[in-house]
């Protein structure tokens, strides 16, 4: 009987050795495989900007960190049990974070950090919030006082491109309305709707001046035609105006409100066709501004038959501060000492604009005396000559 | 010859300007796209909140059916635009967040929004005690909009919300944790798969001009995606449930998310943005 168990005996045996020796190396392998990561990590440590923070169930440790402004690699250890996020605030506002984060594994995350204080998302929306502290460096400093890079611009002249959309949008909407209440031959109605379709086209004045062909047909006055009121040639709001205010007759006026709805349409198209050059978002503001200063203040030309220049202005005076706006972060990093001065301009503008405020809009432009359109013109002028140092400031002046 | 020290100073500043310099886009080219995507973000947000309304009113008006009708396909504008919808961390906790990020689970004071009312509505197959919750949903929606209204969006945010978005496909909807009660993830994969879509036509023509074999890629890819989705489309214009689709899709759908994921995040370095 030991003859025939004597060869099954040694398959096992050579067996165990194999599976002896398969152990042996799987434990070399593991070491090696420990010690690799343990090098891996020593040296992810070492990494000169990386910072370590360790999600634990309620906290995170360390949760006040203080990295220098620039680039900073956060890595993200996930130590609780579930899948968790870490963000760095400013404000409400995410600057940067990673979402489900695994229990047990590591994420990095590299911000781009300005100096300040910011906050930080920990995990549980429950856990209280880390803090992080950024402190200037030689090198952010130099860069606070460089002047903005082009792709800085892309941020503004977007926003402003969306101005422009919105704005064409409710322009398009506006005369849609007047031409309704043309066709219908309501004159009080007409009358009433000529207010609001022309402040949203004085919020893209400045725009449109860059259009002359176009925003001739819209915007010209009588006094640019030979014949002026009587010429065929002068259409556009003013026509309008002239029929609604001074003739107060509707009679043939359809096919001049349909002509202005076909305008402004293509005035939207065009645009947001063209580019504008980031020299040009603040230019063309001093510009419609000085148009203001110069003669429309004091003449009360625009609105001769309506009367209604005011509604205008403060509708320009509204892309300034759109344009003002749009400009802040910027000017505030690299031309911050030109924002008080500013900001005075704009807000002595609205003082002046808001004192000839009445019930459902602005005074009537007839009852505006010398003195006053004077004021006018003056606060307009000098708002133009704030918002004249704005390009020298960002770099921008002789593009 | 003999250089003016002009000259030199020049060809040296030539010779050392990296050629990427040369083929990189010109940052104002990227002006169009980038407010084009604030129109789109704003389209899909009015969207939002007139769904919102409708989804609320149902739920408080203790309309189970059409409540629950409701939640998915109004969820999806929010998953289109979520790279600007979550730069605000407030607004996303309330609206968006999910049971594990909060501490006591689905009874935390502070679980709101989208998914503590799909649960009462999917899990416990109620309308009951979802009032305040249900105006809360509409409050910060609406908040949501004015906030985006005023916001200039960060370039870098626009163009690295594709390859976000796909992070988010590829993190919470092939697992199918994101609607855990009601498993409608695949309108939500959808809209982040649209949304990222969006992201890539706007800068098309700039990305073209830097690498036109990449998008022809991230095309094929996407259509790869599209197709397995069509898959479970409904005749209403909906999504079956997750549980319904097939491992092998599943599968299928893991391998070009992911390269998705991984081509779009060079998306910024591509347009200068880095």
């Amino acid at each position: 009987m030991s003859k025939p168990t004597s060869p099954q005996a040694s398959p096992p045996r050579a067996l165990r050795w194999a599976v002896a020796g398969s152990v042996v190396v799987m434990i070399a392998a593991g070491g090696l495989f420990y010690y690799a990561s343990k090098m891996a990590a020593a040296k992810r440590q070492h990494n000169r900007d990386e910072v370590v923070v360790n999600i634990h169930d309620h906290s995170c440790e360390p949760n006040a960190l203080t990295v220098p402004a620039g680039r900073a690699s956060f890595r993200i250890v996930n130590r609780s049990d579930r899948a968790v996020e870490w963000e760095i605030l400013d404000g409400v506002l995410v600057i940067e974070e990673r979402e489900n984060i695994a229990p047990g594994l590591s994420q990095v995350i590299n911000a781009n950090l300005q100096p300040g204080d910011y906050a930080i998302t920990c995990g549980l929306l429950s856990n209280p919030r880390g803090t992080l502290h950024v402190t200037p460096t030689a090198a952010s400093d130099a860069a606070a006082k460089a002047k903005p890079s082009m792709v800085a611009f892309v941020g503004p002249l977007s926003e402003f491109r969306v101005y422009l959309a919105s704005q064409g949008s409710a322009l398009i909407k506006a005369v849609t309305a007047l031409n309704q209440a043309i066709a219908s031959g309501d004159l009080a109605q007409a009358q009433a709707l000529y207010l609001p379709a022309r402040a949203a086209y004085q919020r893209l004045a400045p725009a449109a001046q860059r259009l002359g062909e176009l925003d001739n047909g819209i915007n010209a006055r009588a006094d640019y035609f030979e014949k002026r009121e009587q010429d065929p040639g002068f259409v556009g709001f003013h026509r309008l105006e002239y029929a609604l205010f001074q003739q107060r007759n509707l009679e043939g006026l359809a096919p001049v409100a349909q002509r202005l709805l076909d305008d402004v349409t293509s005035l939207k198209q065009q645009l947001l066709a063209q580019s504008l050059p980031p020299e040009q978002l603040v230019s063309i503001v001093v510009r419609n501004l000085n148009t203001l200063a110069d003669v429309r203040a004091a003449s009360g030309e625009e609105e001769r038959y309506s009367h209604s220049d005011l509604n205008g202005f403060a509708a320009n005076q509204q892309t300034a501060h759109k344009v003002v706006d749009l400009l802040r972060p910027l000017l505030s990093k690299s031309a911050a000492e030109l924002l008080p001065k500013i900001d005075r301009a704009l807000a002595d503008f609205d003082t002046t604009l808001n004192g000839f405020k009445v019930k459902d809009g602005y005074a009537s432009y007839d009852t505006v005396n010398g003195e006053q359109r004077k004021q006018i013109a003056d606060k307009a002028q000098a708002l133009a000559d704030a918002l004249d140092a704005i390009d020298p400031a960002l770099g921008l002046s002789g593009l | 010859m003999k250089k003016t020290p002009l000259a030199l100073l020049l060809t040296l500043g030539l010779l050392n300007t990296p050629l990427s310099v040369f083929a990189a886009t010109a940052p104002l080219d990227l002006v169009g796209p980038v407010s084009d995507y604030k129109i789109y973000v704003t389209e899909q947000l009015d969207e939002l909140a007139s769904h919102t309304q409708q989804f609320t009113d149902a739920v408080k008006k203790g309309d189970l059916a059409t409540a629950q009708k409701l939640y998915a396909p109004t969820r999806v504008y929010y998953e289109s635009i979520e790279p600007i919808a979550e730069l605000f961390s407030d607004l996303d906790a309330s609206i968006d967040s999910r049971v594990d990020d909060h501490e006591k689970g689905v009874k935390a004071e502070d679980f709101t929004g989208f998914h503590r009312i799909e649960y009462s509505l999917f899990s416990e197959k109620t309308t009951q005690g979802l009032d305040a919750l249900a105006d809360g949903l509409d409050k910060d929606v609406k908040d949501l909009q004015t906030r985006v209204a005023g916001l200039t969006f960060p370039p870098e945010k626009v163009v690295g919300g594709a390859a976000a978005l796909l992070e988010e496909v590829a993190a919470t909807k092939i697992s199918g944790e994101e609607d855990r009660y009601s498993h409608t993830d695949l309108y939500d994969f959808q809209g982040n798969i649209d949304g990222a879509k969006k992201i890539v036509d706007l800068f098309r023509p700039q990305i073209e001009k830097q690498d036109k074999a990449f998008v022809a890629k991230v095309d094929k890819n996407f259509a790869t995606v599209d197709k397995i989705l069509a898959k479970y489309k409904t005749k209403d214009g909906g999504f079956e449930t997750y549980d319904k689709v097939k491992d092998n899709d599943r599968k299928a759908l893991v391998g070009p998310v992911n390269t998705l994921a991984e081509d779009l995040s060079t998306l910024r370095g591509k347009l200068g943005l880095n």
